[in-house]
């Protein structure tokens, strides 16, 4: 601990960087083993230990970040304020992903999988879509080039958008309930888990009060 | 990596060794200003002498005056800086120094105490921070209470600084060869003779002299604070991000002298503790031991000072500083016990002061000016 003083190394806030980076690939991490859960047959229990496993990893880092945060500003002052206000909420968003990335795993205690059903390559076209934008994530929070940031949040919104279709089109379907409803459910985390990477993204060049907003404060994306 | 507004990350800052380089200037600046204080004082007559420093005969009003002048400045080092530079004159003994030192680490904890209460309108916050603020002043008034009996009847603690610094250069009232004050020796013999050539001569040259040397001692230390504090801030980070809850005892102690030693101000470490604990971040009883750690580091300014006197009685008032706060230490935290009572105390003025705000504003103003004001005035 004490020899933390004396030895060079990254800025405490490169450090932070660092672990919101991690949680962002935990976070995906766990998007991917629900969903090979419901979409690829892969094993559920085998899942879902590594799902809360990955999970309660996603939540005692951002417990830390928090932590490390008010130490930032008590030590730092108040100059990196925007920034601090950023990240706490970016945490945030990360943490979602991590719960809603549990709730998908959940449908498969109710039977839901989609293996072998006739819509399941448009499904795992999504998933694939989404699944590489964690990874996109990551890379434009540590360099965040502000056209493909406005690129990856126009994608981002079209994904948001799409998921919102599907989940009208499966509300007025003719089909079961229990072939809707599930596909409707599975859509609506889609849309929130896009919505989230869209705001973990707006951190990187909005201004802190329009975080979670488009059009400059206008449109709320993330709780419609 | 950059994230979260990334124009807000890139600020114009100074170097790190230029930085350094700086701090250095500033330390040579400091140790230039203790030399004035002492050379000043040796300019004014020996009634003048007298006269300025026998109300301090009296141990009580020696404390209230290190509390006072340590609460004007909000800084013991800067406060016992000036009283090693005093020694130095030989206008003041070390007897009548080691009440003052005494009254330095009171007058000290004011600063965290009116941090605490930049947390006010949020009760559960301001009850930790506050708790958090006063286990500093409780422990240091516990230890005086303790202590300065304990020296008055036997020469405790003076005796073993006196022991240490006869030790390190020789024994009580002699001079030694500091190689400071030789290196400080011109430019103070430059400025005395800047004000010589105003027309200046004994007192007036004297408290000229003692005036420059204050000035230059509080600037020089403000700025050396400020410095250090920038060039070491994400040492310091680091450090406490690895404290935080890997429990208290002596490495947290450790901690909180390194930093102090480091930013050259206890009032910098024990302020940073308390937004910590009002967010609760960290806690009373792993913030308490930073907080002695503090304590000690901050007994660093002074021995520096006494380097720039070459006096032996200042090397052992500065060590009288350390002996005294290592001692505080091992009477009220090494024993169980005892290391209980300042943070008990600490909690149950924390409940007074939540449910009663004004007694918070009330404690500060009694214990930090009223109290030792009164006691200068009567016990002079």
């Amino acid at each position: 601990m004490i020899l933390e003083f004396f030895r060079r190394g990254d800025s405490a806030m490169d450090q932070i960087d660092a672990r919101v980076a991690t949680m962002i690939n935990d976070a995906r991490h766990s998007f991917d083993l629900a969903t090979a859960a419901v979409l690829s047959g892969a094993d559920a229990a085998q899942m879902r230990e590594e799902v809360e496993k990955t999970d309660h990893r996603i939540n005692e880092a951002e417990q830390q970040l928090r932590q490390e945060l008010v130490v930032h500003v008590a030590v730092q002052g108040s100059s990196d304020i925007g920034t601090v206000l950023g990240l706490t909420l970016l945490i945030k968003k990360i943490e979602r992903i991590g719960d809603q990335a549990k709730n998908i795993l959940d449908l498969t205690d109710e039977g839901v999988s989609l293996v072998g059903a006739p819509d399941l390559d448009g499904f795992l076209a999504d998933r694939t879509t989404i699944s590489d934008m964690f990874t996109e994530t990551a890379s434009l929070l540590t360099d965040p080039d502000e056209e493909k940031v406005a690129d990856f949040r126009r994608r981002a919104d079209d994904l948001r958008h799409h998921c919102e279709g599907k989940v009208r089109e499966f509300m007025h379907s003719d089909e079961p309930g229990h072939y809707a409803v599930p596909r409707a459910i599975l859509y609506r985390y889609w849309k929130r888990i896009a919505a989230n990477l869209m705001g973990v993204v707006t951190t990187a060049v909005e201004p802190v009060q329009y975080i979670d907003y488009t059009d400059h404060g206008a449109t709320d994306i993330t709780d419609d | 990596m950059t994230i979260a507004n990334p124009k807000s990350r890139t600020r114009l800052e100074m170097p790190g060794p230029v930085r350094s380089v700086l701090v250095f200037a500033l330390i040579y600046l400091f140790l230039v200003g203790v030399s004035m204080l002492e050379a000043g004082i040796k300019d004014m007559g020996a009634d003048t002498q007298e006269q300025l420093f026998a109300p301090v005969n009296n141990p009580l009003a020696g404390l209230f005056i290190g509390i006072l002048g340590t609460v004007l400045v909000q800084s013991s080092s800067a406060s016992t800086s000036v009283i090693v530079g005093l020694v130095a004159s030989q206008a003041l003994g070390v007897e009548q120094a080691v009440p003052m030192i005494m009254g330095a680490n009171i007058g000290t904890t004011v600063t965290n105490t009116l941090v605490s209460l930049g947390h006010l309108r949020a009760s559960a916050e301001f009850k930790r921070a506050f708790a958090a603020a006063t286990v500093h002043d409780f422990f240091n008034v516990f230890a005086v209470v303790v202590l300065l009996p304990v020296e008055l009847a036997t020469g405790l603690i003076s005796g073993i600084a006196k022991g240490i610094s006869g030790a390190l250069v020789g024994s009580s009232g002699s001079e030694w060869e500091s190689p400071i004050k030789a290196s400080v020796k011109a430019p103070v013999g430059w400025i005395e003779s800047i004000w010589e050539s105003l027309g200046l001569t004994n007192n007036p040259l004297g408290i000229a002299m003692v005036a420059t040397g204050l000035v230059i001692v509080l600037l020089a230390l403000t700025l050396i604070t400020g410095n250090m504090r920038r060039l070491v801030a994400d040492r310091v980070e680091r450090t406490l991000n690895a404290v935080l809850g890997k429990g208290a005892g002596f490495v947290a102690m450790i901690v909180g002298l390194v930093i102090t030693i480091a930013v050259q101000s206890s009032s910098i470490t024990t302020s940073i503790l308390i937004p910590l604990t009002a967010a609760g971040v960290l806690t009373l009883r792993n913030a308490y031991p930073v907080t002695l750690g503090a304590n000690v580091g901050t007994t660093i300014t002074a021995l520096l000072a006494s380097l720039a006197t070459g006096s032996t009685d200042s090397l052992t008032v500065a060590l009288v500083h350390t002996t005294f706060n290592v001692m505080g230490i091992l009477l009220l935290y090494v024993v169980p016990f005892a290391r209980e009572l300042p943070i008990k105390s600490a909690e149950r003025l924390a409940e007074v002061a939540v449910s009663r705000r004004q007694w918070a504003i009330a404690y500060v103003v009694v214990v930090f000016i009223a109290i030792p004001a009164l006691g200068v005035a009567f016990l002079r």
